[in-house]
């Protein structure tokens, strides 16, 4: 069994060997993810964008509106970059994208306010731009809620109000919001938890398929059939074997960037991500085989891999939620082992809650291992008579 | 006879892909499906209903009434009013709730009393979408009862006194160029851009791998015959060209229009555009392919790329605030240029004016991938010569041997 001929590790030394010899292995397993962990952890560093630029329209240039502007720009998502003099201006300057918003103050805003006039500030943002245009809003709305309520309370004052008082009528109920898990809605916290993971499926799932099929295309598979004594499950596990413990130490890097190194939350620790981790690359490559095995051409089944990985990144459903999507789509979803590792990753790692709730997840990537079974027999059949077609 | 070889070279390459179906899966479909399927996915822009539990501690008119309006908001849907939280909490674990609305014992009493009560939302935060959801929800009902207990406690005011009472200083929103504000709008532009520099970047790696598979097996391929590499270059340049024209005009033009996007572009602006846009992305494409030694590796080369590009074009995370490195490496894709740009021109009807600094850099990449582009194909029809020249030598070599053999034997 342990000869140098035969058997699944001369199998994993040969794979070992063709994995060596082209640095198209080395580049896509070990460079293309290691470039997405650095990209994606440094890129949104600063967890939420500081000091977003926007303007500032003020027609009114009182003492009531350049106290708005200072504390506008005093909030740390906002950083007050120009004060346009008219509104054309300020739209211009948007539609070039140096602004991603603005705030517009209208002329006699202190005299209306103080004289029961009720002026409207408005507020404008490039929603083209989600993230920026949402954080400047809050910022923006906060402020112009503020500004009423700093006037409403001077009239409270003046008929003899106290603060608790004036509060308590301005603000019959406030929200108290508690953000479970990532309380300074820190965006790293809830992409890269998602994209490192994601970068590496799509990698799992070209190289599993990519190899196996190179091996039908140099025509070398018999050879590798013959090596497993004919035995094709040997075969694919043998050849796998370097590649799924590469593949593992990808994923500990990701673990120990994410939750080392940054310090994401991970209230169960470190080991049910491991653990998820590790299922999630063994489902990634039975999903692979299963693909590899059923479409008997390296192109075809190679983009049915790629488009399964790059669809996994969406349909996972950490930036737009499943529930939201079309009905279709949201049956889809279930068919990506991704999406049960995020799912996992709320539970284990953002919401810290017992296994138990997320027992019925790891069983799915335990189905997607065994998703091979169904259709390897075919490999067989076609590694002994196949011809390469482009 | 230039002309007319660049004419040749092109219809060769037409012909070419026309003939291969992963060429044309990169080419035709790809680009025609994938942003459907992209616009499909994010169809419905927002979420609606998402699903929260309540927990009313308090049971009083002014508990019920809140949970009540909350429950009619667009954004929220009570599932279940729970006893206590450990009830409560154990629905979101199961996630059957995104969020959970707990009102204390003492709300209406506070309020009664003329003091602010608070009311706790917790939110999952797996989706930014639920915080967003819930806390948009639940502050339009709460500025909503606020009025109302305010007038209460005005009885007596004109119904315009009082909104000026509790409203000083009104604020109104006007969400820019995207007005659903919703997902479809900010991030499609970008995908559809993205589709068509990367599908042109496989494909065209396609046909060089292609190629190069065949001379090392030692099989003609065409370009050999024509020594001029201008003329090879532009040729196939041509082709893509041609048929990059027509599936932009559609992925560009046509899946807006089938989805309802905004569209607020001017034709001569988008025209003028694109060109710049598609001649880097062609001069891109064609310094790539060098890379790529057989048919297949393409894929694993290329397709990842897409995701860091995506975000380095800045339409999610803000250019603003990037790492520098990050800023400076996202200058030399075409995508990252075209994005912002097509972004502007589709959303806000920017014309050529407003995005000159975009439309500048893509001439400017287009005049660098030209070069480079040009220098591999200059190398690469050297080396091509080479085993011509070698041969060659060989032979004069054998025929001063053959002479010198001849002079010694007589």
């Amino acid at each position: 069994m342990l000869n140098r001929e035969k058997g699944v590790l001369a199998i994993a030394f040969r794979e070992i060997g063709r994995m060596m010899s082209r640095p198209l292995y080395g580049l896509s397993m070990i460079l293309a993810p290691l470039f997405c962990y650095v990209f994606f952890t440094t890129l949104m560093k600063e967890g939420l964008p500081q000091e977003l630029p926007a303007g500032v329209v003020d027609e009114d240039n009182s003492s009531v509106s350049r106290n708005i502007i200072r504390n506008l720009d005093s909030y740390q998502q906002t950083g007050i970059i120009r004060q346009y003099s008219n509104f054309a201006e300020a739209r211009n300057a948007m539609q070039k994208g140096e602004i991603y918003g603005f705030f517009y103050i209208p002329r006699g805003l202190e005299h209306d306010a103080s004289s029961s006039q009720q002026p409207t500030i408005s507020i404008y943002t490039n929603s083209t731009y989600l993230i920026p245009s949402s954080l400047l809003y809050r910022d923006m709305k906060t402020m112009a809620i503020m500004a009423a309520a700093g006037v409403g309370r001077q009239v409270l004052f003046a008929r003899g109000a106290n603060m608790d008082q004036a509060m308590g009528f301005l603000q019959p109920i406030q929200m108290d919001m508690h953000a479970l898990g990532n309380p300074y809605l820190n965006y790293s916290v809830y992409l890269s938890n998602t994209m490192l993971p994601a970068v590496l499926v799509l990698m799992v799932l070209m190289i599993t398929c990519f190899s196996i099929h190179t091996e039908l295309k140099d025509e070398t598979s018999k050879e590798w059939m013959d090596m497993a004594g004919g035995n094709v499950l040997k075969a694919v596990s043998g050849k796998l074997l370097p590649q799924t413990l590469l593949f593992i130490l990808m994923a500990a890097i990701y673990l120990v960037i994410l939750y080392g190194i940054l310090d994401f939350p991970h209230e169960n620790g470190f080991w049910p991500m491991l653990l998820a981790s590790v299922m999630l690359i063994l489902a990634s490559q039975g999903f692979a085989v299963f693909i590899a095995s059923a479409i008997p051409s390296l192109r075809w089944s190679l983009s049915l891999c790629t488009l399964w990985g790059v669809l996994s990144i969406p349909i996972s459903g950490f930036s737009f939620p499943v529930m939201g999507m079309p009905v279709a789509l949201q049956a889809l979803s279930y068919l990506f082992p991704l999406r049960y590792y995020f799912l996992i990753y709320v539970d284990q790692a953002l919401n810290g809650i017992p296994m138990f709730y997320s027992a019925w997840f790891y069983v799915a990537l335990m189905l997607f291992m065994l998703m091979p079974l169904i259709d390897i027999w075919m490999l067989k059949k076609t590694a002994y008579k196949y011809t390469y077609l482009e | 006879m230039w002309l007319k070889h660049l004419l040749t070279v092109c219809g060769e390459e037409l012909k070419k892909t026309v003939s291969d179906t992963g060429v044309l899966v990169f080419f035709l479909v790809v680009p025609l499906l994938y942003p459907l399927l992209y616009a499909y996915l994010y169809g419905q822009e927002v979420v609606h209903e998402v699903p929260v539990v309540a927990v009313d501690d308090c049971r009083s008119a002014l508990s019920r009434e809140f949970l009540r309006k909350s429950d009619a908001t667009p954004d929220l849907k009570i599932i279940s009013y729970c006893s206590d939280m450990e009830e409560a909490r154990d629905l979101m674990h199961r996630h059957k709730a995104y969020g959970l609305i707990q009102i204390p014992s003492e709300f209406q009493k506070t309020i009664e009393d003329g003091h602010q009560a608070t009311v706790n939302l917790y939110c999952d935060m797996s989706g930014l979408l639920y915080y967003k959801a819930l806390l948009s929800g639940c502050t339009m009902v709460s500025l909503d009862m606020n009025k109302d207990i305010q007038i209460q406690r005005l009885a007596g005011l004109s119904d315009r006194e009082l909104e000026v009472q509790t409203m000083p200083i009104e604020n109104e929103y006007v969400t820019m160029f995207n007005p659903a504000n919703g997902f479809q709008g900010f991030l499609i532009p970008a995908v559809l851009i993205l589709v068509l520099q990367q599908t042109m970047v496989l494909g065209v790696s396609m046909i060089a791998g292609t190629e190069y598979e065949k001379r090392r097996k030692g099989k003609l391929v065409l370009g050999g015959e024509y020594t001029n590499p201008i003329v090879v270059l532009g040729g196939k340049a041509m082709a893509y060209l041609l048929i990059y024209a027509l599936v932009s005009a559609y992925v560009l033009c046509i899946v807006p229009e089938l989805f309802h996007m905004p569209q607020l572009w001017h034709g001569t602006t988008l025209f003028a555009f694109m060109v710049p846009f598609l001649l880097s992305c062609v001069f891109f494409s064609m310094t790539l392919s060098f890379f790529v030694k057989d048919r297949e590796s393409c894929f694993l080369l290329f397709v990842f790329v897409s995701v860091p590009l995506i975000f380095m074009s800045g339409i999610s995370w803000p250019t603003s605030n990037m790492p520098a490195v990050w800023r400076y490496l996202a200058q030399i894709f075409p995508s990252t240029h075209a994005v912002n740009g097509f972004c502007r021109i589709n959303t806000s009807g920017a014309l050529i004016g407003d995005v000159l600094p975009e439309f500048r850099k893509l001439w400017i990449l287009s005049g660098v991938y030209f070069m480079t582009a040009l220098l591999n194909y200059i190398k690469h029809y050297r080396s091509n010569r080479a085993p011509e020249l070698i041969e060659k030598l060989k032979a004069e070599r054998r025929m001063l041997r053959a002479k010198v053999r001849e002079r010694l034997t007589r």
